[in-house]
């Protein structure tokens, strides 16, 4: 926070870990009530409660990584859980 | 910011988390802490109110036989019976919207008007939406409680360092002492501060995270908990539809006795657990009676819950069946956080943590500026800016939440809308604090206003003295409790010295408070 220059990288970390980090959990979620041996109640429970410590996880992830770039490839994860959750919504809104 | 270590993005992480939400947070965690008496406050706050025997058998009798004169073609009645934390009989019938209910004497049936009040339930309602609209005010205090969670495991991080030196309080020892006291309160407690934050979260899961629901149910969440009753229950829905149907029918048919039910319901639930009743169309030959039963009788949250009977022969309709494994483990965390269970010893351990959790945000945000202060470099407008807002929630919401219990003794009983006026007052205060901190030095404006708080907790038993207001036990004990800690804010005040001479000296000797309050 001293010079202005590091202000960028610093907003940049900001909200990739409260934006990014909040979609990274939700589609991971997803994916985890979709992949979890589970009664579908079951698993969906179970997803959710463990949601919040993902997410705990991947804000304090953010900040603790070296590079940002490293942060802004770890985004890339996002598409394909969110895949794996909705992909019978999706197949529902294409076909 | 260059990242160099875990530690110091850690140590960055938990100061602007920590300072950012700090005040939030203590206003979540110090309303918090009083809605553990939320009931008693209620009872406090309508001294109209007396307390009788406790017998809910007797009770159903009088509420019956008042509603039947004159409620007999209501479509439903809700029986709210006496209770220990709430002695008080109240009814109200479905036309009425909740709150409108007529509270009655339990033996004699008279019609009692107690005062409008806000309640203990005005904390209740801050500590989870802040007086906002309901939706975006469980939105920020999750934001706020994730930021909690945040800090909590930063700060383990970058305590992990300075482990072996927590053992060693140093008293009086300006910023030293301030961290120590945070930390102490911090480490101490640290399972309940993990504990209340995470399981505030998994209360209203699914509105924070409803990825599972949206994947799995479409976002239903009426199918989705149909789906989660366990098989018992299911087997039993086919009867509520059947009586659904017949709902149409309007045969008139005497209704039970209640007591019959209460009898009933507590083979099930244990003597004394139960809440209150509803009757779905009494007088008519389907008229179904539940029993609610206290939240508390055991860990598990089962709001909404009860068993339900028919009202005309008795017959049992809907048992309450246990939860299956993973609801059982969503309703218990919701359980560990609302405190119901384990009577008044939990009650006041929950109370005491609360207040401990209090002190160790409350230290935090006092830290941050002993640590500016001492630091040419910081940036002078945030760090004067950081101290007013500190005094402001810190000694302000103190100051606002005992004026609420004055304002609830002041205010004309026949004032219209009073209750309305008892939340003015409360915001009153807190924003007069606001304005005081922002007029005055930083040492006399914390001074002032701890002692206010303080005087006006030490003199609240004497509108009991004067009026000679029905006193019992629970008003007793709460007018106690409110002595006890007008006294400590009294001592905290009085640890603050007059003039601050230079900082780390002055800021030293509160800090023993801070620490010593564990």
């Amino acid at each position: 926070m001293k010079a202005p220059l590091q202000l960028w990288p610093m907003m940049c970390r900001i909200l990739a870990a409260i934006l990014g980090g909040y979609l990274f959990t939700y589609c991971f979620t997803a994916a985890l009530a979709r992949l979890l041996p589970l009664d579908r109640f079951d698993a969906a429970l179970v997803a959710s409660l463990v949601s919040f410590i993902v997410y705990l996880a991947a804000i304090l992830w953010v900040f603790a990584t070296h590079s940002l770039r490293r942060v802004a490839l770890s985004l890339l994860l996002i598409p394909p859980m969110g895949l794996i959750g909705f992909w019978p919504q999706l197949i529902g809104t294409l076909g | 910011m260059k990242q160099k270590t875990i530690t110091q993005s850690m140590s960055w992480l938990h100061t602007w988390c920590g300072l950012l939400l700090g005040w939030v947070l203590f206003a979540i965690f110090l309303t918090g802490t009083i809605a553990v008496f939320d009931k008693e406050i209620s009872w406090w706050m309508q001294p109209e109110l007396a307390q009788n025997e406790l017998d809910q058998a007797a009770a159903s009798k009088t509420a019956q036989r008042w509603l039947e004169a004159n409620h007999g073609n209501a479509a439903s009645w809700n029986i709210s019976l006496p209770t220990e934390r709430y002695p008080a009989l109240a009814v109200s019938t479905g036309e009425q919207r909740r709150g409108e209910r007529t509270h009655l004497d339990p033996l004699s049936g008279e019609v009692l008007e107690p005062r409008d009040t806000a309640g203990g339930n005005f904390f209740f309602r801050f500590h989870f939406t802040l007086h906002m609209p309901r939706t975006l005010g469980i939105w920020l205090v999750g934001f706020a409680a994730m930021a909690m969670l945040v800090a909590l495991i930063s700060g383990i991080v970058i305590h992990k360092k300075i482990f072996k030196e927590f053992f060693t309080f140093r008293p009086a020892k300006g910023r030293r002492s301030w961290l120590d006291g945070h930390n102490a309160s911090a480490v101490l407690l640290l399972p309940f501060h993990l504990m209340i934050t995470y399981t505030g979260l998994v209360i209203f899961f699914l509105i924070y995270m409803p990825a599972a629901l949206d994947a799995l149910y479409g976002g239903d969440r009426n199918a989705m908990f149909r789906d989660g009753r366990s098989d018992a229950a299911q087997q039993q829905a086919p009867l509520g539809r059947e009586r659904g149907e017949r709902q149409t029918q309007s045969v008139p048919a005497e209704l039970l006795p209640l007591e019959q039910f209460i009898a009933k319901a507590e083979t099930h639930y244990g003597p004394g657990a139960l809440a209150g009743l509803l009757i779905d169309n009494p007088g008519r030959i389907n008229a179904k009676v539940t029993a609610r039963p206290l939240l508390g009788s055991r860990i598990e949250l089962t709001k909404g819950e009860g068993m339900s009977f028919s009202g005309v022969t008795g017959e049992l309709l809907q048992q309450p069946s246990p939860s299956r494994p993973t609801l059982l483990t969503q309703r218990v965390m919701a359980g560990l956080h609302f405190a119901q269970f384990g009577g008044y010893p939990m009650r006041w351990l929950y109370f005491l943590c609360g207040l401990v959790s209090c002190a160790m945000i409350a230290t935090g945000l006092v830290l941050y500026t002993v640590k500016q202060r001492k630091q040419a470099k910081g940036s002078r407008a945030l760090l004067n800016v950081t101290e007013r807002l500190n005094i402001a929630t810190v000694a302000g919401l103190c100051l606002a939440s005992i004026a609420l219990l004055w304002a609830n003794r002041l205010i004309p009983v026949e004032l219209a809308g009073r209750e309305l006026w008892e939340t003015r007052v409360f915001f009153g205060a807190w924003l007069l604090s606001l304005a005081h901190a922002a007029a005055r030095p930083v040492f006399v404006a914390w001074r002032e206003q701890l002692y206010a708080a303080a005087s006006l907790c030490i003199a609240l038993p004497v509108f009991s003295l004067l009026d000679g207001l029905a006193l019992d036990s629970t008003r007793v004990a709460l007018e106690v409790a409110c002595v006890v800690l007008g006294v400590a804010l009294a001592w905290l005040a009085w640890k603050i010295p007059s003039r601050a001479c230079t900082a780390p000296l002055v800021k030293s000797r509160p800090a023993r408070l801070a620490g010593a309050e564990q």
